[in-house]
């Protein structure tokens, strides 16, 4: 009797599971995980929609220095401003959460509020600055120190620039949080005991807010290893991304097997890399 | 130690300028006289006249809304009840579907709009609004992530102590778990609203003829190249709006 009831609950258990997971999984299959399954039969031209020119050619072209350099220059692009991010970031995370006092709620809603914004706008707001009759031209010109306007926009320097200024509030914010979680007490001991600031900073302070360090790091790297928006607005064709790479081969070339091809590429990449990291951060943290 | 702080403190006075100084020049530029910045000529409102007078922009705002509104209540109808499965039964399979819930949220957006397109071509579904909002509800994983984190909080002894009164799994997910989770449904529903709103790569993709959303409204302006003062009025309007609607989330929170 026990054990009919107990497979009945069981049943219904199973039942359940069912009726709540199994809507939101369907979605997710159609509109998620069958479109890369597309994607993947494009990229070996299975459908015929251009001259079969073997199973791998798009692969093959993927991996001609032309596109491999664009695609070291998105990787390196991508690691420098989660550098630049961290070095710069991390005074100003450490400032707002152990100087200002009463103020560090507001100053720390203050880093994110350009983010009210849309990314297209404040993106478009660094055009301003830069551009030929944009903010530092016309304030150099107007004291005398340049005659003709600075190229300061389309091209890398816009870019990287574009790149930090995006970023950074995403790196600051976890580690913000991390810092101020800090136990004050720890800092204390250690000057105590005889260390200096730096030695602090280093044994204690960072070693303490490594989870911040991580989190920012994974929030500022993936997306800026997609970025497709500011080497767009800001850019020119010789700083183009991986993503906007796929935007020319889709929508100037038509070539959908290509950008399928290239897609199926960035995708394994950017997973494999989240996944290295994961598990290497994931047995640091465990020490 | 005194000089350092003050360092410390130049540094991150910098910093903020940095941050803010682009979003200040384009509200300040908002009420220039002028096509071309640099050159300050008068005080005008013509700008914020032209944005409120272009029809096309408010429908743009409106699709936005509507895409925007839809693609999150279908978010939180998908991520209540994958949460509460998530962090509350055990079976065969469940680390497996918790990684696929994450990859949504990491993948290059190119890459998804990009393939949500091949699938649409390939399904032959003809592409517009609704297509656009399917792809953004894609992103339901935005509000599980916060939902769970919060069922994971709450202790198991309020569930027991609501079966042991009697109550039976249903009822007490309506009467213990949901009142528990409300806050996280508000903040991961706003998350997703902002993400769905702010989108412009996953909409390109997947927007068919005359479905214009905000932000492809922007990019069609900001990418004609040149400075369009236009953009400087929506921007500060932008701002003055997500920062209310901020302040009022922040006042409900903390009641």
């Amino acid at each position: 009797m026990s054990k009919k009831l107990v497979s009945i609950i069981r049943r219904e258990r199973i039942l359940r599971l069912i009726l709540l997971l199994g809507p939101p999984l369907i979605f997710l299959t159609i509109f998620f995980l069958l479109p890369f399954v597309i994607c993947f039969l494009y990229s070996f031209d299975i459908f015929g929609t251009r001259t079969f020119r073997g199973w791998f050619y798009y692969y093959m072209k993927v991996f001609q220095p032309l596109y491999f350099k664009i695609f070291l220059r998105t990787l390196g692009i991508a690691v420098f401003t989660t550098f630049a991010c961290l070095v710069l970031g991390y005074p100003v995370a450490y400032c707002i959460a152990l100087k200002t006092g009463r103020f560090k709620s507001l100053l720390i809603t203050l880093v994110v509020l350009p983010y009210w914004v849309s990314f297209l706008l404040r993106t478009y707001a660094l055009k301003n600055i830069l551009a030929r009759r944009g903010i530092i031209n016309m304030l150099l010109m107007g004291l005398g120190i340049i005659s003709e306007p600075l190229p300061l926009l389309y091209n890398m320097l816009a870019v990287i620039i574009g790149m930090i200024y995006n970023y950074l509030p995403f790196t600051i914010l976890p580690l913000y949080a991390s810092i101020e979680k800090l136990d004050k007490k720890l800092l204390d001991a250690a000057r105590v005991l005889g260390a200096n600031p730096l030695k602090t900073f280093i044994y204690i302070t960072i070693p303490l807010t490594k989870p911040g360090i991580i989190a920012a790091t994974i929030l500022t790297f993936v997306p800026a290893l997609g970025e497709f928006i500011v080497p767009a607005l800001l850019g020119g064709p010789g700083t183009y991304f991986y993503g906007n790479i796929i935007w020319v081969a889709f929508i100037k070339m038509r070539n959908w097997c290509l950008g399928s091809a290239i897609s199926i590429i960035f995708i394994v990449v950017t997973l494999t890399l989240i996944m290295l990291y994961s598990k290497y951060v994931g047995e640091e943290m465990t020490i | 130690m005194k000089v350092g702080d003050l360092a410390l403190k130049v540094y991150t006075a910098f910093i903020f300028m940095f941050l803010f100084a682009p979003i200040i020049v384009m509200i300040v530029f908002s009420f220039n006289n002028s096509r071309f910045l640099g050159a300050w000529k008068g005080f005008t409102l013509k700008w914020y006249y032209e944005l409120f007078r272009d029809r096309e922009l408010w429908r743009c705002l409106y699709n936005s809304i509507w895409v925007a509104s839809l693609a999150t209540g279908i978010g939180v109808v998908f991520a209540i009840p994958t949460a509460y499965v998530m962090s509350r039964y055990y079976f065969k399979g469940k680390t497996t579907i918790d990684s696929i819930l994450y990859i949504p949220i990491v993948i290059p957006e190119i890459a998804e709009g990009l393939t949500l397109l091949l699938l649409y071509v390939w399904a032959r579904i003809p592409r517009g609004g609704l297509t656009v909002m399917l792809g953004h509800a894609v992103w339901f994983p935005v509000i599980y992530i916060v939902i769970r984190a919060r069922i994971t909080g709450i202790p198991k002894v309020y569930e027991e102590a609501a079966r042991v009164l009697g109550a039976n799994e249903i009822q007490t997910f309506f009467r213990v778990i949901l009142p528990l989770i409300a806050p996280g449904i508000i903040s991961g529903g706003l998350l997703m609203f902002t993400w769905s709103f702010d989108d412009f790569i996953k909409a390109y993709f997947t927007t068919g003829p005359g479905f214009m959303t905000l932000p492809l409204k922007v990019w069609s302006m900001a990418a004609r190249g040149g400075v369009t003062p236009e953009l400087n009025a929506l921007t500060t309007m932008w701002l003055i709006i997500s920062s209310s609607l901020a302040i009022v989330y922040l006042k409900i929170q903390k009641k």
